[in-house]
């Protein structure tokens, strides 16, 4: 019996991006505290990438030692010997005057000085060795060599340079570029950025001099917000409808910024946002300082020496940086693993080891006053533009504190967001560059966005213009749906048939939206059929709360607090405006199912258009492509 | 999405109302990123917000996108090589029976063949292995997924690949592949025999330019004359075999007589070394060797014998309905008669009587005419016992080197 030839090889495997596909461009989220780049990898995907050192999440940091300069998180450890030659936290204050700025926070680096030349200019002074130069060399034919032995070289001098904080995020953002280029293989071609919200035109004009200083083509300034947007609009988004309202919570060390995105065919209209620089009570750095003081006193427990917080002597600001570099890690096994963390600095304090491990409940109990700002934060948006947390479909986490599942569960429950809101918990895309991590999500979009700016051709530079103006737009006030009316109203909507939303409210003009339905056809028999129709409506969609009624209390039960009903949300469409009913006729098919016999079905294609004029146009065509039924809607 | 039907007592609403104004925004709200934002702004500023008009746009670009890919605008040429398609019979093919593969097949170069570049087998071969290696199968988990086992045959593709490789790589067995390709054979079978001439004779030029530029490729002396006169300037060649009143006479037998001249003096590197029956596996028998290798031998010489054969034949074939040979003859013999008219002029002197010099020159053409017809089956003959000559000579010459070889 001679076996069926089988085939060797699948021709689909082939569908690979070409090499030369690939954008040469790169996405850059320079945070404060930390920064990530992303670029297009082989498969043709943007991704967060790793510096040389293995790093996602690089640390923006210079420290100087010697002749040796280190960037990034080799820089941190520095700071408990070496700080006061350690620059970090340079971003916040690029493009400030001296005066602007706040001395009494920048405690454990280099010390923020009065430029000495230019006027009201802040500048970090640093002590480094200058390599002395080299030798001349020995011309034998001069004079007689004394010895064998080439001349020593002469020992460094030691020198002090200045640095502004501009020309520190040159040499950072250089050295990400240099990450950058060794990946990819060949020269960037581009680059956007991503800036705070906070952001005033000075700081903006700063940052892109430096950027540019660093020697790489900046497309783009982009904010935080939009950088969002493009991540989370871009087809490698896991899930997601498309249109959808999204909460943006943006956890950085030092400042919360939220927005409530209407996503609509990947247009975003922003409908509320705030930012907070709060540092003493929101963000990573406030949540270290909680754990900070947490292990100070068990360490002061454990040991009897005193680590008093906040730390006054020099060596108790040594064991508090210790502390804190030892915290990163801790801090990122929490987010990671359900498992208690450990954290373990050696010779803390007097040359004493330490060792404690924390649990995530232990932790979250700790961090509640965290977790408790953010919430209240959100909530007093969601109420300044009256949207119901219910009305949110999915929440986009951005920064390594966003990380920590606790806050998650935190917010869910107590904002009240519906249960099927989308996280990247709930779609499980936490960790890894991969795009649904929330520590990677400003840096892709901006390399999406990079290689958009690329793409548009030259000879149109208006359309390149037209990201950087702002400019008016009309947006619908209430949602359009289309509804087939049935036979048996006893649906459970209450609107007399199926409906199907189509522009949803705060949807920018003009908009499409093409479905593709599998009408049943009527008026006649068999292959008379030929009718099919729906009704056009404007909505109002609404929240409907229910109070369950309360468990009876069982007889055991001490507690004197009367259990508060649950309160049931659904959400609710009620029929508004009547717009008009659309009729069209077709050919069907005869199902092939038994037990429809006789009924005939056609596939049509539904394509609703609201142009600029105001006017919808409500167009049916069938699988061929031909026109079958159309509607007009003046506004 | 399946939809319920319309109720058969279905009325609309009676009363319809206009849409819900619109709420215009303050500047900054709409996002400036992403692509629909970029859609957003081209369909306002550019198509005044409308969608047919977007659609064509967009569709046009794509269009002009995927030719500029198409045309190899890319960073890295591939030198024409494409991408061809693989049917299942080719990618079952067995790597034991390569002997009978098209390796130009195998390595998607069918639409080059014989003028593929060792850079272009090189690309081809490449993009080959880079989609059948077996390590990408392993990674290969839609088919893991559903439970089938590739593994069983799993390489055979990819060494047909590699013998493909193996043989257009290496410039003498490329050479004895070409002389059996596969394709070629099939296009041999399609040359127009002396029969089809008699009966309905198909137009001259486009019947044996491409049999001569297809036979071209076995000549060693490069580059081969062709068929159709080349015509100087920009004026391009006409199809019309007829169309041969526009060159020079003198240019023209010139280029027809060097035509047939290389062609009965046709120097072919066409071999059949790959036709060779292989000596039986595992047999020791010196003898048994001998004996296949006299046989393969003689077979090749007689395959090579029918090969000029077959060559001469279409020289034969195309010598003998040429329209330009006949045309060159009437002109040579114009010039004759208009030589020895002259001739005759001085000698007469005499001026005719115009009544009698029409009735004369009509009698004249009729006996050129005659002449004509008569001096073209000459010529046929001629050339036929030249043909036959030239044969026997290559025969001749055939036999010597053989024995030389032996």
């Amino acid at each position: 019996m001679a076996p069926k030839p089988t085939p060797n090889g699948n021709a689909a495997q082939a569908a690979e991006a070409t090499p030369s596909s690939i954008p040469a461009v790169v996405g850059i989220n320079l945070g404060n505290a930390y920064a990530s780049i992303a670029v297009y990898t082989k498969e043709g995907l943007a991704e967060c990438i790793a510096n040389e050192n293995g790093e996602r999440q690089i640390a923006c940091a210079i420290a100087f030692h010697g002749e040796e300069i280190y960037v990034g998180n080799q820089a941190m450890p520095q700071l408990v010997k070496n700080a006061h030659n350690t620059i970090t936290g340079f971003r916040n204050l690029l493009g400030k005057k001296f005066s602007e700025i706040d001395q009494s926070t920048a405690a454990t680096s280099a010390p923020l000085i009065q430029h000495p030349t230019e006027s009201d200019t802040p500048a970090y002074r640093v002590d480094i060795l200058q390599p002395a130069p080299t030798p001349l060399p020995t011309s034998a034919s001069n004079t007689p060599a004394a010895s064998h032995a080439a001349t020593p070289r002469s020992e460094p001098t030691p020198s002090t340079r200045i640095f502004t904080p501009q020309e520190a995020t040159t040499m950072f953002l250089s050295s990400l570029l240099q990450s950058a280029t060794d990946f990819l293989g060949k020269p960037i071609l581009g680059a956007v950025i991503t800036v705070p919200p906070f952001f005033t035109q000075p700081q903006k004009d700063a940052l892109k001099k430096a950027a540019e200083d660093s020697g790489v083509r900046v497309l783009q300034l982009l904010d935080e917000a939009s950088a969002v947007l493009t991540t989370t609009t871009s087809p490698q988004w896991p899930g997601g409808a498309e249109d959808r309202t999204q909460l943006v919570v943006d956890v950085g060390a030092s400042s919360l910024s939220l927005s409530v995105i209407a996503l609509r065919s990947g247009l975003g209209y922003v409908l509320g946002s705030r930012t907070t620089t709060d540092a003493a009570n929101i963000g990573g750095d406030a949540l270290s300082s909680l754990l900070v003081k947490h292990f100070a006193k068990e360490f002061t427990k454990k040991t009897k020496t005193a680590l008093p917080q906040p730390p006054s002597t020099k060596e108790d600001i040594r064991a508090t940086t210790k502390l804190l570099l030892a915290l990163e890690y801790t801090k990122r096994t929490l987010s990671a693993s359900p498992a208690p963390a450990s954290l373990s600095v050696e010779s803390l304090h007097s040359g004493l080891d330490f060792t404690a491990t924390i649990a995530r409940m232990r932790f979250d109990l700790l961090a509640t006053p965290i977790y408790t700002a953010i919430s209240s934060e959100i909530k007093s948006l969601l109420e300044s533009i009256s949207i119901d947390p219910h009305d949110i479909d999915e929440i986009a986490y951005v920064g390594g504190t966003a990380c920590l599942p606790g806050l998650d569960s935190y917010l869910l429950t107590s904002v009240g967001f519906s249960e099927d809101v989308q996280t990247a918990f709930s779609n499980s895309t936490m960790g890894s560059g991969a795009i649904g991590d929330p520590t990677g999500v400003l840096s892709i979009g901006s390399a999406l966005q990079a290689a958009l700016l690329l793409a548009i051709p030259e000879e149109s530079p208006e359309l390149a213009q037209a990201f950087e103006e702002a400019e008016e737009v009309k947006t619908t006030s209430r949602t359009i749906g289309m509804l087939f009316p049935t036979s048996n109203p006893d649906d459970s909507n209450g609107l007399g048939g199926m409906y199907i939303s189509v522009i949803h409210k705060h949807t920018p003009l003009p908009a499409r939206r093409i479905f593709e339905v599998e009408v049943t056809l009527s008026g006649g028999e068999g292959d008379k059929a030929t009718k099919f129709g729906f009704e056009v409506w404007e909505v109002e969609e609404g929240i409907k709360v229910e109070k369950a009624a309360p468990l009876p209390p069982s007889s055991d039960d001490d507690d004197d607090e009367p259990e508060e009903p649950e309160e049931v949300k659904t959400k609710t469409t009620t029929k508004r405006n009547f717009l008009g009913t659309l009729f069209g006729e077709t050919k069907g098919t005869a199902v092939k199912d038994k037990t429809k016999k006789g009924t005939y079905t056609a596939a049509v294609q539904i394509e609703f258009a609201l142009g600029l004029d105001g006017v919808l146009l409500v167009e049916t065509r069938d699988s061929k492509g031909e026109k079958v039924g159309e509607l007009r809607v003046e506004s | 999405m399946a939809i319920p039907a319309l109720p058969a007592d279905y009325s609309p609403p009676a009363s319809t109302s206009k849409l819900t104004p619109f709420i215009t925004q303050p500047k900054g709200k709409l996002i400036q990123a992403g692509p629909a934002f970029l859609g957003h702004i081209r369909l306002t500023r550019h198509h005044d917000g409308d969608f047919k008009k977007y659609d064509a746009a967009t569709a046009k670009e794509r269009e002009q996108a995927l030719a500029a890919s198409g045309s190899g605008n890319g960073e890295e040429d591939d030198l024409g090589v494409g991408d061809e398609s693989e049917d299942e019979t080719l990618l079952s093919l067995d790597p034991k029976e390569w002997k009978k593969q098209d390796h130009y097949r195998v390595l998607g170069l069918s639409h080059l063949r014989w003028t593929a570049t060792p850079a272009q087998i090189k690309i081809a071969h490449r993009k080959k292995v880079l989609r059948h290696h077996p390590d990408k199968k392993a990674s290969d988990t839609t088919a893991t997924a559903l439970g089938l086992n590739l593994n069983t045959n799993d390489d055979a593709f990819f060494k047909c690949i590699q013998k493909a490789h193996e043989v257009l790589t290496n410039t003498e067995r490329r050479r004895q592949f070409d002389s059996v390709d596969p394709a070629f054979l099939e296009e041999v079978d399609e040359v127009p025999g002396a029969s089809d001439f008699k009966t309905k004779p198909p137009p001259f030029l486009p019947t044996f330019a491409p049999i001569f530029e297809r036979e071209a490729r076995f000549s060693r002396i490069q580059p081969v004359p062709k068929l159709a006169v080349p015509v100087e300037g920009d004026a391009k060649p006409s199809g019309d075999p007829n169309d041969i009143k526009g060159h020079e006479f003198p240019t023209l037998k010139a280029h027809v007589e060097a035509f047939y001249d290389f062609w009965y003096n046709f120097d072919s590197w066409r071999s059949f070394e790959w036709l060779d029956k292989e000596v039986n596996e595992g047999s020791d028998s010196r003898d048994d060797k001998r004996y296949t290798e006299k046989k393969n031998k003689s077979e090749r010489a007689r395959r090579k014998r029918e090969d000029i054969a077959r060559v001469r034949g279409i020289v034969d074939l195309c010598l003998s309905v040429d329209p330009r040979i006949k045309h060159i003859k009437l002109q040579e013999k114009e010039a004759r008669e208009a030589k020895k008219a002259a001739g005759a002029g001085k000698k007469g002197g005499a001026l005719a009587a115009p009544a009698a010099k029409s009735k004369k020159e009509e009698e004249e053409e009729k006996a050129k005419k005659e002449e004509e017809e008569k001096a073209a089956k000459a010529e046929a003959k001629k050339a036929k016992a030249a043909a036959a000559n030239a044969a026997k000579k290559a025969r001749r010459a055939q036999r010597a080197a053989e024995e030389e070889g032996a």
